[in-house]
């Protein structure tokens, strides 16, 4: 039991960080409909932010600034990059993802003239004695911490888009974009912040890892970013609910089979197990499992 | 009667392709306008054109203000809103929010006060106001299509075709509610239609436009009882 309890609460923190970046995919598909391959470069390149602020102030403040930082990026990406080459094609707003995907990781490293990773600040009490026991297991103050703070992110998440004026206007847009403009909305401006909230909210998940990591690196991202995708896709890749609830489930389940199987899966499988699942939930259900199968009569 | 909408040398299409060949039309303040043509005639290129949809040419003067430039969203804003075709309703939000968010350019705080009168106006959609709109009947859509329109408190409503596809008895239902908001709230509204039958009976005036041009033009009453003008452009 104590060894069940222990490989769940690492697998939820994991998982606590691919909700997050999962929650940015579903935020821009759900606005743009796009994937964003380069989603989890921008949250390595906020990372990266977040460090160089942390050097000239204390460390959440310069999480918080990196975050701010990530949004206007996010939204300068879609109006000045996404925006004009979707409007020629929507395949070509994939490989323009996939190149600043490739763009950014070159460049993080670059634009701070560093090549081995850095150390980072943990954003949490972490300390030896820095935990609390439960049925015989060790929940760490820094793991408890980053699932409190997707869960904190994912509730406003939730209550901008049900609660809000410009909540409605994201959810308008992503339902008919045809008719959002004949409402009075300006489309534009809500991708804009779509693509700009999406960043903001990848950012903090790139401050969990580097904060988990205790160094910032242009590969943190990496694996991680399918995990996200993954959880993105069986979480149905149009509900802020699914993201959460898979990418939880998914941390969850990976490191339950590496550690439960440390021959068979062990850390070099431990993805695979979760694009296996996948895989199997969209042939059951290709919508994912929690996403909106379209009603429409006419 | 003062015009309200002033349409002068309109040209519209799409691409290279040229659908209206300069077009003069107006609404007047408080009057009902009808548009009918045949299939392919402009119809729908018209409305697009007015509410700023697609790309457009010539003069668009609404309430003394040059609207031909502005995007669609600034033309909601001046008081222009739109019923599109096909009903345009956004069918994974509720029907509520579908309401709401035809409300989302206003600031008053009267918004919630209009929902409730729509629900009292259309039960059906009382109902139902939780359930996702797509979720509706077709006429049921149609309706909330106009109400969501009406919710933006536009002086000048545009209908694009609401009786396609609908039965008899819910098309009659949706032209007394057309009739009802121009005659208890002053609105004005330009209606394209093939139905002439019906749009002539709500309608002051009409245009008859045949492949990108005005054809025919006059008081709804005259026109009706003109026998020439009826099988002429009217087929009936």
């Amino acid at each position: 039991m104590a060894r069940f309890l222990q490989y769940f609460f690492n697998g939820l923190s994991n998982g606590a960080i691919y909700s997050l970046l999962a929650l940015s995919l579903v935020i821009v598909y759900r606005g743009s409909g796009h994937l964003n391959f380069a989603q989890g470069e921008m949250a390595m390149v906020s990372a990266f932010f977040a460090w160089w602020y942390g050097r000239s102030m204390p460390i959440w403040l310069a999480v918080i600034a990196a975050a701010v930082t990530a949004f206007v990026l996010g939204a300068l990406i879609e109006r000045f990059i996404i925006r004009p080459i979707g409007l020629r094609s929507p395949f070509a707003v994939v490989v323009a993802a996939i190149g600043l995907f490739l763009g950014l990781n070159a460049l993080a490293p670059f634009a701070w003239r560093v090549t081995n990773p850095q150390p980072f600040k943990s954003l949490f009490p972490n300390d030896a004695g820095d935990f609390v026991r439960i049925g015989g297991a060790t929940w760490r103050y820094e793991r408890i911490g980053i699932l409190v703070v997707m869960l904190v992110l994912a509730a406003l998440l939730f209550l901008l888009f049900q609660r809000t004026k410009l909540g409605l206007s994201m959810r308008a847009v992503a339902s008919n974009p045809e008719s959002a403009p004949l409402v009075g909305i300006k489309t534009g401006q809500v991708l804009m912040v779509s693509w700009g909230l999406a960043a903001f909210v990848g950012a903090v998940g790139g401050a969990m890892v580097a904060s988990v990591n205790t160094n910032v690196d242009a590969a943190m991202m990496f694996t991680i970013f399918f995990s996200a995708a993954a959880a993105a896709t069986l979480g149905g890749f149009d509900s802020l609910g699914g993201a959460v609830l898979s990418g939880l489930a998914l941390g969850a389940i990976e490191n339950m089979a590496a550690g439960y199987f440390p021959d068979l899966i062990g850390q070099e499988l431990r993805f695979s197990s979760s694009l296996l699942i996948i895989m199997i939930v969209l042939l059951v259900r290709p919508s994912g499992l929690f996403g909106s199968q379209r009603v429409e009569r006419v | 009667m003062t015009a309200l909408l002033e349409v002068a040398g309109l040209q519209a299409g799409y691409g290279p392709v040229e659908v209206l060949h300069g077009l003069d039309f107006t609404v007047g303040d408080g009057e009902i306008v009808v548009i009918l043509g045949a299939n392919g005639a402009g119809k729908t290129t018209t409305i697009r054109a007015v509410s700023g949809t697609i790309h457009r040419r010539g003069s668009i003067v609404y309430d003394g203000q040059d609207i031909g430039r502005l995007a669609a969203d600034a033309i909601v804003v001046a008081g222009v809103a739109q019923v599109p075709q096909g009903r345009g309703t956004f069918v994974d939000l509720s029907v509520e929010d579908n309401l709401r968010v035809g409300a989302i350019t206003r600031k008053d705080g009267a918004v919630d006060e209009d929902v409730d009168r729509w629900f009292e106006v259309f039960p059906r959609l009382g109902e139902r106001r939780g359930q996702k709109a797509g979720s509706l009947s077709g006429g049921e859509q149609q309706m909330l299509a106009i109400a969501r329109a009406v919710m933006s408190k536009p002086r000048l409503l545009l209908c694009d075709e609401p009786s396609l596809g609908l039965a008899p008895l819910i098309v009659e239902e949706l032209f007394r509610m057309l009739q009802r908001l121009n005659a208890e709230q002053g609105m004005s509204i330009l209606l394209v239609e093939q139905n002439a039958n019906l749009a002539m009976d709500i309608a002051n005036r009409v245009y008859v436009l045949e492949t990108g041009r005005i054809a025919a033009t006059g008081d709804a009453a005259t026109m009706r009882d003109d026998d020439s003008i009826r099988k002429a452009y009217l087929g009936y």
